[in-house]
């Protein structure tokens, strides 16, 4: 019986599923950390324990040192899109909503998503190494030490950052990305820039600037929760570390799908 | 009574790392905690200071403060010497109500003195030496007047001179603060000039509690080993079967 057993244990077929199994459960015990988390966190915010100094730096650090290139990166894919359909739809006698197309694709969906990828991967990984480094040199065992709560200390200041700063780098990119397309478009296409935007503002309505922003503070939010969250809980050394930041990456671009498309079925199914 | 243990079991997975420790420390006294790599000393000061839980058993310290020095320092490298110093007197409600900026900065001052570092507040972590690290974090450690001090192997990594340095602080803090203090270490020298009493891990038990003097005399088989530094006798390493 010990013989089969064994044999057994070196089977594919049992490495497939305990290698499955091991996989789920630590997908559940991820997704449990990161909620607990997220509680806490908030328990903190509605007590008003915020390090008002080091949410001010946060706010620095996710909102003006990653505007470039958030910038870029929207204003990039704007001049892709645009450069791919302007002409097509001038030559099929749609000039006239070059800009409304435009501009919706960048207000509902380009702006933000483009904004949350560049902000995973400049803010996010930096987040989740700075606290994986944190926990693997015992800084973090020396906060709990001192007696001093490491969410409120760690977590919440950058969750905040996140929260507030968000809209303000997607506003700023989104606006970006419209002018990158109507450049972009009067180029390739020849069309006006007055044809660009007198179309612009016929598809954009309230809830469009709306879910946009609420879009942008669940994402802002999401990443330093979720990057925050891997790195605290790293193990090892270098290895960890690097582990920490790849975890936050992958679930960070992973969540902020998810629940783009949940604001999608949500608003506009 | 500052720290006493009582029947104390912590497993990680399947290996027993400490296995029904006891063992009283009181005011003024220094314990040293010996052993192998791996026999679970470090262990003892995490469950001391409660970062982590036992499986079961008890730790029953006095009312305050148990401060830990690390064995890496575990400075703040995104704050300077000043800030890590002051770190819980700033992030701590209470404490933050009972002093002033001003408190703050004379006792950073004051305890940096202490430890013979004067005017080095607004240095970064990374521009110190080992030994001016492990100093600094001596005084971020005493910065709440603690009544028990953990030094998790306070010496180790240090140039002969700078370890009699640290063995020299942890003796004048004892003396300063009248705390309870454990000190996991390896080193002879801190054993003997730091201890009043030495506990010896093995295999997650205790086994050698006496002081210094006694376990030099390597009585006991397991002492013998560890003071001779020899590879025969009652420990094996952990690659040993």
């Amino acid at each position: 019986m010990g013989s089969l057993q064994k044999y057994y244990k070196q089977s594919a077929t049992y490495k497939i599923f305990s290698g499955a199994f091991i996989e789920f459960e630590s997908f559940l015990d991820t997704l449990g950390k990161i909620t607990q988390d997220g509680i806490e966190v908030i328990k903190c915010i509605l007590k008003g324990q915020i390090d008002k100094k080091e949410l001010i730096d946060q706010c620095n650090r996710f909102g003006i040192t990653s505007l470039p290139i958030t910038l870029s990166i929207v204003g990039m894919t704007s001049i892709i899109v645009a450069s791919q359909v302007a002409l097509e739809m001038v030559k099929q006698g749609g000039s006239n909503f070059v800009g409304l197309l435009m501009t919706i694709l960048i207000v509902r969906e380009v702006g933000v998503i483009m904004s949350g990828f560049a902000i995973i991967s400049m803010i996010g990984s930096s987040l989740a190494s700075e606290i994986a480094t944190m926990r693997v040199t015992e800084q973090i065992d020396a906060i709990k030490v001192l007696k001093v709560n490491p969410i409120r200390y760690l977590f919440v200041p950058r969750v905040l950052s996140g929260i507030i700063m968000m809209p303000p780098v997607v506003i700023i990119a989104s606006a970006v990305g419209v002018i990158a397309g109507a450049v972009t478009a009067n180029l390739t296409s020849g069309l006006t820039y007055r044809a660009f935007f007198d179309s612009a503002w016929l598809g954009i309505y309230m809830k469009d600037l709306g879910v946009c922003i609420l879009k942008a503070i669940t994402f802002g939010g999401t990443i330093a929760l979720i990057s925050c969250s891997s790195g605290y809980y790293a193990k090892g050394g270098a290895k960890g570390v690097g582990e920490a930041t790849n975890k936050a990456v992958v679930w960070s671009f992973v969540a902020i799908v998810i629940w783009d498309m949940f604001f999608a079925i949500a608003f506009f199914f | 009574m500052s720290i006493e243990v009582k029947n104390l079991i912590k497993t990680f997975g399947d290996k027993r790392v400490i296995d029904n420790i006891s063992f009283k420390v009181d005011n003024g006294e220094t314990l040293a905690v010996v052993g192998f790599s791996g026999s679970g000393k470090s262990t003892i000061l995490k469950l001391i200071c409660g970062l982590i839980q036992p499986d079961s058993g008890e730790i029953i310290t006095s009312k305050g403060d148990i401060a830990m020095v690390f064995q890496y320092s575990a400075l703040f490298d995104s704050l300077n010497v000043a800030d890590n110093i002051a770190f819980a007197l700033r992030e701590r409600k209470e404490l933050r109500k009972k002093y002033s900026e001003k408190d703050i900065r004379n006792i950073v001052a004051e305890k940096l003195e202490l430890v013979g570092l004067k005017g080095i507040e607004n240095r970064f972590p990374s521009e110190l030496s080992g030994g001016m690290q492990k100093r600094v974090s001596f005084a971020r450690a005493i910065v709440t007047e603690p009544n028990s001090i953990l030094y998790d192997e306070p010496t180790s990594g240090l140039d002969p001179i700078s370890s009699t340095l640290i063995e020299d602080y942890i003796v004048r803090l004892k003396e300063e603060t009248n705390a309870a203090s454990v000190v996991v270490t390896h080193q002879m020298s801190t054993i003997e000039r730091t201890a009043n009493r030495v506990i010896m891990l093995y295999d997650g038990k205790i086994v050698f509690e006496g002081t210094p003097d006694e376990m030099l005399r390597q009585d006991n088989e397991y002492t013998k080993q560890f003071v001779t530094a020899s590879l025969e006798g009652p420990m094996k390493m952990m690659t040993e079967n």
